[in-house]
């Protein structure tokens, strides 16, 4: 079983994992990757091994673009795990990625947690943290092969209107 | 469905001190919340025959203070559960005396909540190897329950300008009520300018103020029919309709479902109300869980006691508060009182039909109170008859309780 050290915390992904090994495998090949539905065809951002759709048990994983925009965010100031210390303030966002936005219904969408990053992958500054802003995936390497999914400002042109709270 | 409003009491209720470092095990204090119960109500060994229990990996089974207290049940179960399990086992205890497997439940939840587990991820929970879900987000820094409900937060403060200011209202107005709480970890009133200057925890939706005291504690409710009710030590309070642990759509918090600031009150408040047959207007004290101010002002919304998005101006306009319209968590709540899973809400509303909180009016367990709410004295909700918990779990998980005199 693949125990991954990665900010002091070990990550367990076992062989016989079936939802979030394939995830982290695609990951190390710089691929970011949902699981599709084989008879509906609906994607769906939490890897479940049912549809939460149709309810069938077949599935495939289906690389995404990697783009998406923020959904919502928390900056965290204090945090209890040691490994992120060095980090703190650090945003984490919820990125609701481009492909299925809105559907089956709408309000849904392929919404993934990650953290907002800058060019040199430290914690994106607070000031530039913000609903709306468009962000594209990168791939920050750990140790011992694990590769984790986070995200940066892409640069494009907001969706919608800024928001962040006034303080 | 055949009418359960007057069928089942609440008879007696029972807790430890509420502390920051017991000294002792869970075992030690479920044994004494379970006895204090038993002697509020005026039960003996033999008459608790049923005994349900909820954990999250750090209490003990009722098997284990069963044989501490000499008691034989004739059904007990230990269930996997956080916050809203207290309403939702109130709810089971009475389909376990309706189907005739036992008669009188004694519901308890032990934690060292501070000393031992903690619910913010310290200590042994942050130790642990991460797996399951948690791989989704763990990597990324977030454990505690504040960062997991935080883009709930978060995002209703986008869609509906709430600020922090008006959560503050929420933390001042418990902490006035705490302070006539003898039983109260944080007995000192604070304004919303200290809730607002204490530390940040998550930037913009939670300082250090507005998160609740993790705690050692336990607690009890002893549930029994309304027939075996009337011989007992106090008076009895009835159950008039309790909805345990309702969902929203994909019940988690994994945001695939919008809006995702919208929470499972919104699905459980109609169905409890239907259920105890009465409307907003009946209910004269509500115990709305508080492990953040947040969790509070999401369910005041979702329940219906104001419009979706004008729970900043409910909680600043003065109707919660002692001497308000409808005072809500008497005791200080999680955010004052200790944090218990939410079972010290049930147990302070059980007091409160009583009449007898136990304030620091000098009767005020003979039922005679001041109703003075200022610092050190009463807390009593005058006449109070009706009682509405909404218990949370998460964003999408939460269980609602109506009780009356």
């Amino acid at each position: 079983m693949p125990v991954y050290e990665y900010r002091g915390q070990r990550i367990s992904i076992s062989d016989d994992d079936t939802e979030y090994k394939g995830y982290f495998e695609a990951a190390r090949d710089q691929r970011l990757v949902v699981k599709r539905c084989v008879d509906c065809g609906l994607l769906r951002g939490e890897p479940g091994p049912g549809c939460p759709w149709c309810t069938s048990l077949k599935w495939e994983w289906r690389q995404v673009s990697g783009k998406g925009t923020i959904y919502s965010y928390q900056v965290v100031a204090h945090t209890v795990l040691p490994g992120f210390r060095d980090w703190a303030p650090f945003p984490i966002v919820l990125v609701e990625l481009d492909e299925q936005s809105g559907k089956p219904n709408p309000g849904d969408g392929l919404r993934i947690t990650a953290n907002l990053l800058d060019e040199h992958l430290s914690p994106e500054k607070e000031e530039n943290v913000a609903i709306g802003s468009r962000v594209e995936v990168v791939f920050m390497e750990g140790e011992d092969g694990f590769f984790l999914p986070q995200f940066k400002l892409s640069g494009e042109a907001p969706q919608g209107q800024l928001w962040r709270y006034q303080t | 469905m055949s009418d359960m409003r007057r069928k089942y009491c609440i008879v007696g209720v029972g807790e430890t001190e509420y502390s920051r470092g017991s000294g002792r095990t869970t075992r030690a204090m479920a044994t004494e919340a379970i006895r204090n119960a038993m002697n509020d109500a005026g039960l003996s060994p033999q008459d608790v025959d049923g005994m349900l229990s909820y954990h999250s990996g750090d209490s003990i089974p009722s098997t284990s203070v069963m044989y501490d207290l000499g008691l034989r049940l004739n059904f007990y179960m230990d269930c996997s559960g956080g916050g809203s399990s207290s309403e939702a086992l109130i709810g089971l205890a009475m389909g376990a005396i309706e189907v005739g497997m036992c008669q009188t439940v004694a519901i308890f939840r032990s934690m060292n909540g501070y000393s031992q587990v903690r619910v913010g991820g310290t200590g042994s929970r942050a130790a642990a190897p991460v797996s399951g879900s948690d791989v989704e987000i763990r990597p990324y820094g977030m454990i505690s329950p504040v960062q997991r409900f935080g883009f709930t937060f978060v995002r209703h403060m986008m869609e509906y300008g709430i600020t922090g200011e008006q959560l503050a209202h929420i933390k001042a107005a418990h902490s006035n009520h705490a302070s006539n709480n003898p039983k109260a970890i944080m007995k000192q009133r604070v304004t919303v300018e200290d809730v607002l200057n204490s530390r940040w925890i998550i930037r913009p939706c939670a300082h250090l103020l507005d998160c609740c005291l993790e705690t050692d504690n336990a607690t009890c409710i002893i549930v029994t029919s309304a027939d075996r009710a009337k011989d007992l030590r106090k008076r009895p309070v009835h159950i008039l309709g309790v909805q345990g642990r309702g969902t929203k759509p994909g019940g988690d918090f994994h945001y695939q479902h919008g809006p995702i600031s919208r929470v499972a009150g919104y699905y459980v408040g109609p169905r409890v109300f239907e259920l105890a047959g009465i409307t907003h207007d009946d209910v004269d004290v509500t115990g709305c869980y508080d492990a953040f101010t947040y969790t509070a002002l999401l369910q005041f919304e979702d329940y219906g006691w104001c419009k979706k998005g004008e729970g900043g101006e409910f909680v600043s306009s003065g109707v919660i508060n002692l001497g308000g319209k409808r005072p809500n968590n008497t005791s200080g709540g999680h955010l004052c009182e200790g944090y218990t899973h939410g079972m010290n809400m049930v147990i302070e509303n059980v007091r409160q039909l009583r009449g007898t909180v136990d304030d620091y009016c000098l009767q005020s367990q003979d039922g005679v109170h001041t109703y003075d709410y200022s610092e050190g004295k009463c807390r009593q909700v005058k006449d109070a008859e009706i009682s509405m918990n909404m218990g949370w779990g998460t964003p999408a998980v939460g269980s609602a309780l109506i009780m009356r005199r």
